[in-house]
Parts: structure tokens; C-alpha cells; sequence
């Protein structure tokens, strides 16, 4: 079932034109990945998504319904979640209030115990640091703090942004590790990532940006062997 | 000449009222990146409306404080509202917009309260305004010990709310950053709506407080804004603690220097001054900024 048409997606920052008509559906329980180079318009199509942007034209069809140019708020409280480029915790508030913050839409509210003991299943390392501050985390105890966080809002579709970014080799397997157990639960993705061979390996379709364009779209095993793909986003190191 | 201990008393008590009035600032600057100028007038409203539950009602000052509170609050929301919303949005620093729009606001408060009140000077005279007790062997005044006591309340209740309801944790998820609380489904709006209403109740019930301890007219409020400001910097906007450690150094030295020095009482408001300009100079970041240093030298 199709839960997400992005259609002729324009976006701007001010008069620089960041996004241009990029298109893109997404099915739900599918992971779909966006990748290019910095700069390409990838973290602006989320944030846009997100309602942190405002779009100058085009349709954003999310389970039927139009919401183009909503607040960030409303969307959130409809289960579209993004968890933002640069993790963006609550530094004075503890583990725990952040992640019980993320579950502030009211659907959300009733099932929060048990998500958070998913959560903490999932990430250990977080139930220990409970009653820290989120501020004093190191880089990749945030991420998941992150990521944590965005989960528990429920989401009908995450949007993640560059979640791996900035973290240890060791780490970025750890968190696609918890993305792939995200997954399994059947939460729709869409995932902005430098990292191409770790997205394209998670991901069943992917969608190539350049300069604001998809300019390439395919299954990701497809994208894993296209030689554009391979010159262009491949060229250091493999999975 | 007064000892030590009579220094300290009081100036734990005066460091209440200070953080009560400071908070009020805090949390409007905390969720909008908005200076309330208008703080002042709002106090002086609040000795007024006071003054009237008094003398029209009979209502004693402390309890009007249950009905100052959450009329303020009100008040707030709808100025907010009414005038404060159609702002544009305040971006790290507040916007010269926002400050012309307050003081503005404050302008026409006092106006307003010179034409309800006029510029007559007024003044609470409750039974118990000359009565004191001793603590720990100081006299101090029956008011000021209410004061003291409705302070400490009206801060317990902002920390609780702060710390356990959904609303109080989204005011803060908006101050610390108001992205990731837009992303978690927290409607700005309605927050910065409820914040302004606390900080304009902060105001009216410190105002209501300060009418036991002073005489006031229209104009009242200047100094203790000041005061305000001083604390902010010295304590910074965020941490409850910085807030208390910043009125307490504030009180301390008004305190000490009218003790233990010849300063005239006329001076007592160039010291909140004096603390403000010396701070911004020598240490911008205040007191967390400071310890922050002292901490890096000591390792």
C-alpha cells in the first residue's frame, strides 16, 4: 500500500532554490534511502517533509490525505517523525524526559511504557544513562538517544537524517544494526545517509539527488552494481 | 551596624522575591527569545490589583495572590495573543521589534494606571505591616517573611509543573530547542502562549508582593526590573540554580553594602547596576560561564 507520494516537490532556503521537482513515492514497511553528495538536497526533502520547511509548490500525499505546508507539529501528531541531522536533544533534560518527550503526540501517550522498554531492549546502553543529562551523552549514546526518541512518537513513516554521521566505524554498525531491527518491526523509512553502502544495504529502493534532481532511481541491489552509482558514491571503501 | 547573620536573613529573603520577579523574565525569554520589557508595568498592575482586592474587597494581600495569579496569567495569554504573537519570530538574540513592542506595552500600562489610580502615591497597611518576629535572633518583618514564603511557593509550583506535566516539559523542550520540540508534535504556539501566561503571572504575583514592602505609583517597578536583568546575567536564563545563585549574590551584596558600608538607601539601586555593568565586562557569561573558567583553571 502506497502511504507516501511526494510530487514536483519545490523548496527554498530564501531565494536559493535547494530541492527541484523531486518526486518519490514510498510504500508502507518499505525502507527507501536518498543519497547524494552534500549539498544535493537530500536533508532539505526531509526536512520538508517534517513541516520544518514550507514547500513552494508541489504535493506531499501522506495516507491520502494533502499536507503540503502543515506545521511540524501536526504532522508529527499524524506519525510522520524526523529525527533531525545533528541528533537535536533537550541537552538539560535527562534520557529519560527526552525520550518520554518524544512521546508527547496524544496517540501516543497510552502505549509509551511499553515502547520505552522496547527502546531500552533495543539500546541498553540507554537505560543506564537514564537520569543523565542528554547534553553530557557521547555522540553515539545521543544517536540512539535520537533515535529513541523519534520511536516513541510511533511512527507511521521515520524520517532519518544522516543518523550515522560523525560516529565511530563500530558505532555506524551499531545503529544500521538497530535500523535493520526497526525495520523487521515493519516502520516505514526514509533515510538520508552519506554513508551509500550501509543505506543501499538496508534499503529496498533508493533514490539518487544531484543538485536538487533525482537524477537515478532503482531497487537498492539494482544501485549497488550501477556504475554511476558505484563512480559516484561508492568509490571509498564497501560494506 | 548589623552582624552577619542579619545580612544573610535577609538577604535569603530579598533573593526569593528577586528569583520569583527573574523567573517571570526567564520563561518568556526561555520559549520566545522575547526581553519583557513590559515586566515592569506588569509588576506595577499587579500592586494595584492588589491594592484594590484590599481596599475595595477587604482581601488580604497575600491571599489576593490566588486571584492575582491566575488573572495575570490570563491576562498574559490573551496579550499574547492580542499583540505579542504578531511579532516576527526572535531569532538567537530578541528582535528590536519585540523590544519597542513591550516597552511599548509597558507605556500604556502605566498610563492606564495613572488613569485608574492616578499618580497618588499608595501603600498596603495590613494589621501585621509593623509587626516583626525574630529568625535565627534577627527581626524581620511579618511581610517580609510572607513574602519570603509566597516566593518559595510560587517557585515550587513553576519547578513542579516544569518537571512533571507534559506542558511543563514542552515549555522546556521548546527553550532548550524548539526544532526537536516541533518535530516531537509540541505546538509552539499554544506553548508560547502558556509561557508568556506564566511569566506575566510571575510578574502580577511579585508585583502583589512587593505592594506589602513598598509604597508605589505608576511608575513603580523600574528598579526592580533592573534588578531582574542583573540576575538573568549573573545567573543565566536556563538552570533554576543559576536563577537562585544569581539573586542570592544579587541580595547579598544590597544587603551587606547597606550593613556594613555608609551607602546611602538611595544608592541601593546603582549596586544591581554597578553588578550588571561589571558582569557584562568582566565575565559575560555569568556565574555558570565563570565557574565554567574557574573549573578549567583548577584542572
Amino acid at each position: 500500500m502506497r502511504l507516501l507520494t511526494v510530487e514536483s516537490l519545490d523548496v527554498f532556503y530564501g531565494d536559493v532554490q535547494a530541492v527541484r521537482n523531486v518526486s518519490f513515492t514510498v510504500d508502507e514497511g518499505e525502507v527507501v534511502t536518498l543519497i547524494g553528495a552534500n549539498g544535493a538536497g537530500k536533508s532539505t526533502t526531509l526536512r520538508a517533509l517534517a513541516g520544518l520547511l514550507v514547500p513552494r509548490a508541489g504535493r506531499v500525499v501522506f495516507d491520502g490525505q494533502e499536507l503540503a505546508g502543515r506545521p511540524a507539529n501536526e504532522l508529527a501528531s499524524r506519525g510522520i517523525v524526523l529525527v533531525p541531522e545533528g541528533r537535536q536533544l533537550w541537552p538539560a533534560m535527562t534520557v529519560l524526559e527526552n525520550l518520554r518527550m518524544g512521546a508527547y503526540p496524544k496517540h501516543a501517550r497510552a502505549r509509551a511504557d511499553a515502547i520505552l522498554g522496547e527502546i531500552f531492549a533495543m539500546f541498553p546502553i540507554l537505560e543506564r544513562r537514564v537520569s543523565q543529562k542528554a547534553g553530557t551523552l557521547s555522540g553515539g549514546e545521543q544517536q540512539m538517544c535520537a533515535i529513541g526518541r523519534g520511536l516513541m512518537a510511533q511512527p507511521r513513516l521515520l524520517l532519518l537524517d544522516e543518523p550515522a554521521l560523525g560516529l565511530s566505524p563500530l558505532l555506524v554498525r551499531e545503529v544500521f544494526a538497530s535500523l535493520r531491527a526497526i525495520r523487521a518491526r515493519g516502520v516505514t523509512i526514509v533515510l538520508v545517509e552519506q554513508n551509500v553502502p550501509h543505506a543501499l544495504a538496508l534499503a529496498d529502493r533508493a533514490y539518487v539527488l544531484e543538485t536538487g534532481r533525482v537524477t537515478l532511481t532503482g531497487t537498492a541491489s539494482e544501485l549497488l552494481v550501477d556504475s554511476r552509482v558505484r563512480d559516484g558514491y561508492l568509490g571509498y571503501g564497501s560494506v | 551596624m548589623q552582624d552577619i547573620a542579619g545580612v544573610l536573613v535577609n538577604s535569603v529573603i530579598s533573593a526569593a522575591l528577586y528569583a520569583t520577579m527573574a523567573y517571570g523574565l526567564a520563561v518568556i525569554y526561555g520559549v520566545m527569545r522575547i526581553i519583557n520589557l513590559a515586566h515592569a508595568g506588569l509588576m506595577m498592575l499587579g500592586a494595584y490589583a492588589t491594592f484594590s482586592l484590599f481596599t475595595r474587597f477587604g482581601l488580604d494581600p497575600f491571599l489576593s495572590l490566588l486571584v492575582v495569579g491566575p488573572l495575570f496569567f490570563l491576562f498574559g495569554v490573551v496579550l499574547y495573543r492580542l499583540v505579542v504573537r504578531r511579532l516576527p519570530r526572535s531569532g538567537a538574540t530578541p528582535s528590536m521589534e519585540s523590544l519597542l513592542l513591550l516597552f511599548g506595552v509597558w507605556l500604556v500600562l502605566q498610563n492606564f494606571a495613572y488613569f485608574i489610580w492616578t499618580g497618588d502615591t499608595q501603600s498596603i497597611l495590613t494589621a501585621y505591616t509593623m509587626k516583626s518576629v525574630a529568625v535565627l535572633g534577627v527581626r524581620v518583618g511579618v511581610p517580609s517573611l510572607f513574602v519570603f514564603a509566597g516566593s518559595v511557593l510560587s517557585l515550587v509550583f513553576l519547578n513542579v509543573v516544569l518537571k512533571t506535566t507534559y506542558l511543563g516539559k514542552a515549555i522546556r523542550a521548546v527553550t532548550q530547542n524548539r526544532d526537536a520540540a516541533l518535530l516531537a508534535g509540541v505546538d509552539a504556539d499554544s506553548i508560547s502562549a502558556v509561557a508568556f501566561g506564566l511569566g506575566t503571572a510571575f510578574a502580577g504575583v511579585a508585583g502583589g508582593m512587593l505592594s506589602t514592602l513598598y509604597a508605589f505609583t505608576p511608575d513603580f517597578g523600574r528598579s526592580f526590573l533592573l534588578k531582574a536583568f542583573c540576575i538573568i546575567v549573573l545567573g543565566g536564563m536556563e538552570s533554576v540554580t543559576g536563577v537562585a545563585a544569581g539573586a542570592l549574590v544579587l541580595a547579598f551584596l544590597e544587603n551587606g553594602l547597606s550593613a556594613w558600608t555608609t551607602l546611602p538607601t538611595s544608592f541601593q539601586d546603582a549596586v544591581s547596576f554597578t553588578l550588571l555593568f561589571v558582569t557584562l565586562v568582566a565575565f559575560p557569561q555569568g556565574l555558570p560561564g565563570l565557574f565554567a573558567r574557574l573549573r578549567t583553571a583548577f584542572r
